[in-house]
């Protein structure tokens, strides 16, 4: 109560303050004249008796302060007069100001796109209600390590139905159909679902209806769901749309809704999609028919809301167990859960959080480097400082104004730093690579703000606290006596010589970081991926399965293409193939060899498998090494023939030839074809670059045709040229047949590393804030101290050093900060860097080139940054720096 | 910076209370007098200190305080005891005396007490 009624008080009079003000000056003076009264008739003189009145009332100023101390509220008027006063203090030295204001705008603002990216994609929830609960089933065969297979049509019909721990789930499959009728031929991502999927995700369309299950039945009507995305950019955002027909590879779907734009389907990344039901969809639909064994359809279920995952799992191995004693084939194959949201960002979780740890690096180095500035500043105001403890302001005060300081930097650093985020963040957002775009979009939203302001806000502290602890260990009376230009107290120096140590060590862990990747990404590029890029452009020709519903069709396509285009001037080298090494998904298939001794029950050789026209080995410029490649002669009426890569024919044909020997494989549902081995070809890169060639074998696209394929020709026309010629060749085939993704193939490439090439940019950028930051950090420590010392310098000089040994001495001082700094700082990096190393390629965690290189650039900038106050010290007059004091 | 501790704070406080039970209304500066001839040098200096813990206690509500005139004739504040701060200082007067009579019996403890 007592202090309740206090505060309504010090409410009420921080409202009348000058009323107060006077009580007390009367107060005090009443005060005064009466003890002089009394003195006078003690037998004083008039002056006397005033003077120890007065000393007796003591410090009039003090009391009036914790006076008003009392009256007041006293800690938002400190506050507001601490603003007011650090604002000042700040606008007195603009330079100062604005320098500190960039850094820990470069800081915060690196901080909080790093962070903006990794609020998105790993720390909100998935954008699907109550996504905690989902899960994607897999199949996994440990023997073999397959992981995260799909699960085959019998066993997701036995799980959905029969299974205890799912309350519902989906099977869904994605590929490209071709929507015509609608201005331009495309290509929509087409997600085949069954009928569940959209109850699995819990969303509501935003027009018309989801799927049912009676649209899951194989004698239903086609019907289609829209994207947002699609049913706003091709059918004009049309309300009246649902019930209306739309053609997917020539053939009518009935639209019945339009899911929201915030709805994407998970593992699929175009935001232009459709959804049918799977047994509609013209590849898939026929899946449904497949064995057990056929691994193929990604699954996503919702776990009964009171099971958890452990139990979920057991009851899956238990369902295996059972399984295998049903399908004796499917024995070694365990169902098993992962978290969807772990499956979904597994990947780009650690580069991420390196990348988070690389920009936190950078804030302490920019904190660092503030601190300096702010002890510097701090050693420079000492008089000043002096001054107001002498005038009765106590410790506290002196640190919550210095504070003050400091968060107000960090404040100003911060407004700026998340300026600079949101700019930078909305340009960028756009050239992110595909896995880190496909949640959530990237943007500086509430809670990004709220942590770059709570950063910058104990960025700003954690700097103002260096002045602090050095202000509150001098003592006044010395400062006052000394002022500027003499001796400082030791600490100080001491503590801003640390700092830049810091500095120095944190910088040169960040380096080597980058130079690592840099490295390493160099590495990768360098990488000969074991076929032609140079002068190759790709095109995806896709055919409608409707129309083009045979192998003969597709074949006889193919080769009606390549005629054509190998009829044109300077397109000679052109072929067909599907699917191409790295940048399209590898279709590995198992594999038998004809004679040999089958292998244990569930076990099983697999190998990549290309379908290839016979001119694609000399247009992507793969060797021959033995027998012969496929030629026009190899067609469906001929016997069956496959050319391996070495690998394949070192791996499994150890000491023996291969030519003439049957290999039995084939795409489903032909997988049980015996063909013989007519080649052998070099090696290439199947997979990505940082993976080692794998085995491959080959089939004449003749006698194993696609529903389509990727068209690749070698020409020195320019890829305006070439797509112009395979479009032009294609329509005259087919008028509604799209052409998409043509690309050069080094453009393609370039693409397929984005990941390692964004997070190499990045710390490269980070590194280079990094470098430059230390390199100012040192440069302030050492001009400062020159600045401090010119006296001693002086009297050096008069003493008759040399310039250049006054240069030297200073160098000196730089080179120990330097050495001190490498001393931390490379231990340190050696300690930290093998958690880099699942993203490296090619080079050691601990490369002596990269811990050499940063040693080397450190040493470099550090004597440039010590150069320009070396020279100041150099051209101290001696007769100017000792008459200043 | 002058820092009492705060027992010499409280009791300044009780001080000011009872010297205005005693003696009624008075000003500043007879209230810093009353002190100092009864407690010595507690305010021999910085009498002025005096003026921030009335400001306090009036701000709790134990004192009151009005203009009045001194005997020089001169307009000066005068300070009085509230119901409340009667109330105050029988309960602080009560706590004193039972503290101060622990402390006494602590003091005559001898070593033989305990034996």
């Amino acid at each position: 109560m007592k202090f309740l009624r206090r505060l309504l008080r010090r409410i009420y009079n921080s409202m009348d303050r000058r009323r107060h003000d006077e009580r007390l000056e009367a107060e005090i003076e009443e005060h005064i004249a009466l003890e002089t009264e009394q003195n006078l008739r003690a037998g004083l003189l008039p002056a006397e008796a005033r003077r120890r009145a007065m000393l007796k009332f003591g410090p009039a100023e003090a009391i009036k302060e914790s006076y008003h101390a009392e009256r007041r509220m006293l800690f938002i008027e400190t506050l507001l007069q601490d603003l007011r006063y650090a604002f000042r203090m700040l606008a007195k030295s603009p330079g100062f100001s604005i320098v500190a204001v960039l850094t820990l705008a470069l800081g915060i603002g690196a901080n909080a796109a790093i962070f903006s990216v990794v609020n998105a994609v790993l720390l909100e929830p998935l954008p699907y209600s109550n996504p905690g609960r989902l899960v994607n089933l897999a199949d996994a065969r440990p023997t073999t390590a397959i992981t995260g297979a799909g699960i085959s049509w019998p066993v997701f019909m036995e799980l959905r139905d029969h299974s205890r721990v799912f309350s519902t789930m989906a099977g869904l499959a994605g590929h490209a159909l071709t929507l015509t009728g609608q201005g331009e031929p495309a290509d929509v991502s087409t997600i085949a679902v069954t009928p569940d999927f959209f109850t699995v995700f819990g969303r509501q369309p935003l027009l018309g209806r989801a799927l049912l299950p009676e649209d899951g039945v194989r004698d239903a009507a086609p019907v289609v769901v829209l994207s947002e995305n699609l049913w706003r950019s091709r059918f004009g955002a049309n309300p009246q749309i649902a019930g209306s027909a739309i053609t997917l590879d020539q053939r009518a779907y009935t639209v019945i809704g339009v899911m929201p734009a915030g709805f994407h389907t998970p593992f699929f990344n175009k935001t232009d999609q459709v959804w049918i039901p799977l047994v509609q969809d013209p590849l898939f639909g026929k899946w449904q028919t497949r064995p057990p064994q056929a691994h193929w359809m990604p699954v996503i279920a919702r776990l009964q809301p009171s099971v958890s995952q452990q139990e979920a799992r057991s009851e899956l191995l238990t369902i295996s167990a059972a399984l295998a004693r049903r399908f004796p084939e499917e024995n070694g194959w365990l169902l098993g859960i992962e978290p969807l949201k772990n499956v979904l960002v597994g990947d780009v979780r650690s580069p991420l959080l390196l990348l988070l740890c690389a920009v936190g690096l950078v804030l302490l180095i920019a904190c660092a480097n503030i601190a300096n500035l702010l002890l510097a500043r701090a050693t420079t105001r000492a008089k000043e400082i002096g001054i107001r403890i002498a005038l009765g302001a106590n410790n506290r005060r002196i640190a919550r104004q210095l504070l003050t300081e400091g968060a107000i930097l960090g404040l100003l650093g911060g407004a700026a730093g998340i300026a600079l985020a949101w700019f930078s963040v909305s340009i960028l957002a756009p050239f992110l690579p595909p896995e880190l775009r496909q949640l959530h979009p990237i943007r500086v939203d509430g809670f990004v703000f709220s942590f770059a302001l709570a950063l910058s806000l104990a960025a700003g502290l954690v700097s103002g606290l260096a002045p602090v602890l050095y202000a509150a260990r001098s003592s006044p009376q010395a400062n006052l006596r000394e002022g500027r230009g003499a001796g400082e107290a030791r600490g100080s120096q001491r503590a801003r010589n640390s700092l830049a140590v810091t500095e120095v060590a944190l910088a040169v862990v960040l380096l080597v970081g980058a130079g690592l990747l840099m490295r390493s990404f160099s590495r990768l590029l360098s990488v000969d991926p074991g076929f032609e890029t140079q002068n190759m452009v790709k095109a995806d020709v896709s055919l409608p399965r409707f129309q083009y519903s045979t192998p003969q069709q597709w074949s006889a396509f193919a080769n009606e293409l390549m005629t054509r285009l190998q009829a044109r001037p300077g397109l000679q080298d052109s072929a067909i193939a599907a699917p191409l090494p790295i940048l399209d998904t590898a279709v590995v298939l198992p594999f038998a060899i004809a004679g040999n001794p089958p292998l244990p029950q569930g076990a099983s050789d697999t190998a990549d498998y290309v379908a290839a026209s016979p001119q694609y080995f000399h247009v992507m410029g793969i060797s021959v090494i033995r027998g012969r490649l496929f030629n026009l002669d190899d067609t469906l009426a001929s016997p069956p023939v496959a050319v391996i890569s070495e690998t394949l024919a070192r791996r499994y044909f150890p000491h023996q030839d291969p030519l003439g020997r049957q290999l039995v494989f084939g795409f489903p549902p032909q997988n049980n074809i015996s063909r013989q081995i007519v080649g052998v070809v070099a090696d290439m890169h199947d997979v990505s670059l940082a993976a080692d060639p794998g085995p491959m074998m080959y089939v004449p696209f003749a006698q194993a045709p696609f529903w389509g394929g990727e068209v690749v020709v070698k020409s020195s026309l320019g890829v305006a040229a070439v797509a112009d010629a395979i479009r032009t060749e294609t329509r005259s085939i087919d008028k509604n047949l799209p052409i998409t993704e043509i690309e050069t193939l080094p453009g393609a490439l370039h693409e397929s590393v984005a990941g390692a090439r964004f997070r190499t940019l990045l710390l490269e950028v980070f590194g280079g804030i990094a470098l430059s930051l230390a390199a100012i950090g040192i440069y302030g420590v050492i001009s400062f101290s020159v600045s401090r010392r010119s006296r001693e310098i002086g009297v050096r000089m008069a003493l008759g050093a040399t310039h250049s040994s006054v240069q030297r001495l200073v160098i000196w001082e730089s080179t120990k900060l330097l050495f001190v700094g490498l001393a931390i700082g490379i231990p340190a990096a050696l300690a930290l860097m093998h958690f880099l190393s699942a993203l490296l390629f090619g080079v050691a965690p601990t490369d002596p080139l990269t811990f050499a290189a940063v040693a080397l650039l450190l040493t470099f900038v550090t004597l440039a940054a010590a150069y320009l106050p070396a020279r100041r010290a150099m051209l101290v007059d001696p007769i100017v720096a000792l008459r200043c004091e | 910076m002058n820092r009492k501790p705060d027992v010499q704070q409280g009791t300044l406080a009780l001080m000011v209370l009872k010297t205005l039970d005693v003696l009624g209304p008075l000003h500043g500066w007879g209230i810093a007098r009353r002190i100092e001839q009864i407690s010595g040098d507690l305010l021999a200096v910085n009498q002025g200190t005096l003026y921030p813990l009335l400001l306090k206690l009036e701000h709790e509500g134990s004192i009151a305080s009005d203009w009045g005139a001194s005997q020089n004739n001169r307009r000066a504040r005068f300070y009085r005891l509230t119901r409340n701060g009667r109330k105050r200082l029988q309960d602080e007067t009560h706590e004193w005396n039972q503290t101060a009579a622990i402390i006494e019996r602590f003091f005559e403890i001898k070593a033989e007490d305990f034996a």
